[in-house]
């Protein structure tokens, strides 16, 4: 009797065990270079090779990873739980600082999950990576541009990595697809704000002398301000001009000699002389060991 | 010569047997501390999430005001969560609260204005991603609960756990039903 209890009863356990298996998700395992999975076939090798290059620069630096995942369809699994699964099983990023950073890309289901590890939520809280991927990719994923809008996007993140620990990385500039839209606008209003202010202080000036009432110098002071405001919008037009200038030059000139500007921070130090010489990655690169605990933000387009 | 033989022989396996019983009880121990860390890190996450709950709903008053209901039935399922005693109160109460806010998510894609501003864009960001890492946390919860519960319960581990008195723990899983928000009329 009681010897055939305890196979019995083993056998009660182990189905009981088998029952409650967690059901993991398959997802896709980490190529020999690591920092970028092109399952989908959307990059171009240029930009899978800017990816392999700096995220191996910014790995060596600071310890953190940036890894780019795009896959032809999630297969009717859950965008969230793919990434964080797939973010632990590579372990992107450093396994004591969990500094890692995940851009997955569905292409089928049109989905993008930006999935930071533990050690970078401070920095990089959901709103940001939101604010961000509205800003620099879903712009362009919108319009199909797949390889432009995730190699604007990971440049984007990849600077903002660097800022945040400090260190310069050598990365393309990354543009910022919303503010282009609002600037016309604004620029239409205060050429018909100064239009307007001037035939008004005209109309005033011909009727009869000046007299120095709250109107007249109401319209003196708005004026003011107009012409203050188009002075610095002309100076940031300026501005931009010399820094898209700067860009294209230094873009002609030679790979990637430049660290250019990202979201106003102004330009990094100068840049590496020659080209890199890649120098072949044989080995392969492996991840940290870093985990998520599920934060980030994700986007359809 | 023979008594000596026997006398090590019963020392060794005493020995034996006490490592045994050090070992599991140390490995039940530490599976144990692996639930609780888990169930801190759910009960932070769940803390976090109402923190951005009183913001989110001044956010919709101020576009959507008579909305009073939806927002009634979140700020109602966050007390409840905050008063949740036992894992399957909380459980419950999580679950109702997601839905709820799910349900607000709804009813904002109403009101256009709401949706495209910035605060809310980015409390609606924050929002998901505190309400993924829940669903993580819990995942991670139910994992370390699977494990020691089966450890408990698997022979000869079994027997340390009744000696050292380890009890089964629960899953953080919501009733049927759980879910079910009050309707809300338009």
């Amino acid at each position: 009797m009681k010897k055939r209890k305890i196979p019995a009863l083993l056998v009660a356990i182990c189905c009981f065990a088998a029952l409650l298996q967690p059901v993991s998700a398959a997802v896709v395992s980490p190529g020999p270079s690591f920092y970028v999975y092109d399952g989908a076939q959307v990059l171009t090798e240029e930009t899978e090779a800017y990816i392999i290059k700096t995220g191996q620069e910014l790995q060596s630096k600071t310890g953190a990873q940036i890894v780019v995942v795009t896959i032809p369809s999630l297969e009717g699994q859950v965008l969230e739980e793919y990434a964080t699964e797939l973010f632990r099983q590579w372990g992107i990023g450093d396994a004591e600082k969990n500094n890692g950073i995940l851009l997955l890309c569905a292409v089928e289901d049109r989905q993008f999950r930006v999935e930071v590890g533990y050690g970078l939520e401070g920095d990089l809280p959901d709103g940001k990576t939101g604010r961000m991927q509205d800003a620099y990719i879903i712009p362009l994923l919108k319009e199909n541009q797949f390889d432009a809008g995730i190699r604007n996007g990971y440049s984007a993140f990849l600077q903002e990595v660097a800022a945040i620990y400090g260190v310069s990385v050598t990365g393309k500039a990354a543009v910022a697809y919303e503010e282009g839209e609002a600037n016309p606008a604004i620029m239409y209003c205060m050429v018909i704000g100064v239009v307007l202010s001037s035939i008004t202080s005209a109309v005033f000036l011909k009727k009869k002398k000046p007299k120095r009432t709250a109107a007249f110098w109401a319209i003196q002071g708005a004026q003011l301000v107009v012409m203050a405001l188009i002075l610095q919008s002309l100076i940031a037009a300026i501005w931009i001009a010399g820094v898209s200038l700067f860009v294209s030059v230094g873009l002609r000139s030679g790979g990637w000699r430049l660290r250019t500007f990202h979201t106003g921070r102004g330009f990094g130090d100068g840049g590496f002389g020659g080209g890199f010489s890649g120098g072949g990655f044989g080995g392969g690169f492996s991840g940290g060991g870093g985990r998520s605990g599920g934060g980030g933000s994700s986007r359809g387009f | 010569m023979k008594k000596g033989m026997i006398i090590a022989i019963v020392v060794g396996l005493v020995v034996i047997l006490g490592i045994g019983l050090i070992s599991a009880n140390n490995k039940l121990v530490s599976m144990e501390t692996e639930v609780d860390a888990a169930f801190a890190n759910i009960d932070t996450n769940l803390q976090r999430r109402a923190d951005l709950i009183p913001n989110l709903v001044n956010t919709v008053k101020g576009y959507a005001a008579h909305e009073q209901e939806a927002i009634d039935s979140v700020t109602k399922a966050r007390e409840k969560l905050a008063g949740a005693a036992t894992v399957e109160d909380m459980a419950e109460a999580d679950s109702q609260l997601t839905a709820a806010l799910n349900n607000l998510l709804v009813v904002v894609e109403n009101y256009p204005d709401l949706k495209a501003s910035a605060n809310f864009t980015q409390l609606a960001d924050e929002l998901a991603g505190t309400e993924n890492r829940i669903a993580v946390a819990r995942r991670d919860y139910n994992d370390a609960v699977q494990s020691y519960n089966t450890a408990i319960r698997k022979f000869p581990t079994s027997i340390i756990a009744n000696l050292f008195g380890f009890g089964q723990k629960d899953y953080f899983q919501a009733s049927e039903g759980a879910q079910d928000v009050p309707e809300i009329t338009f």
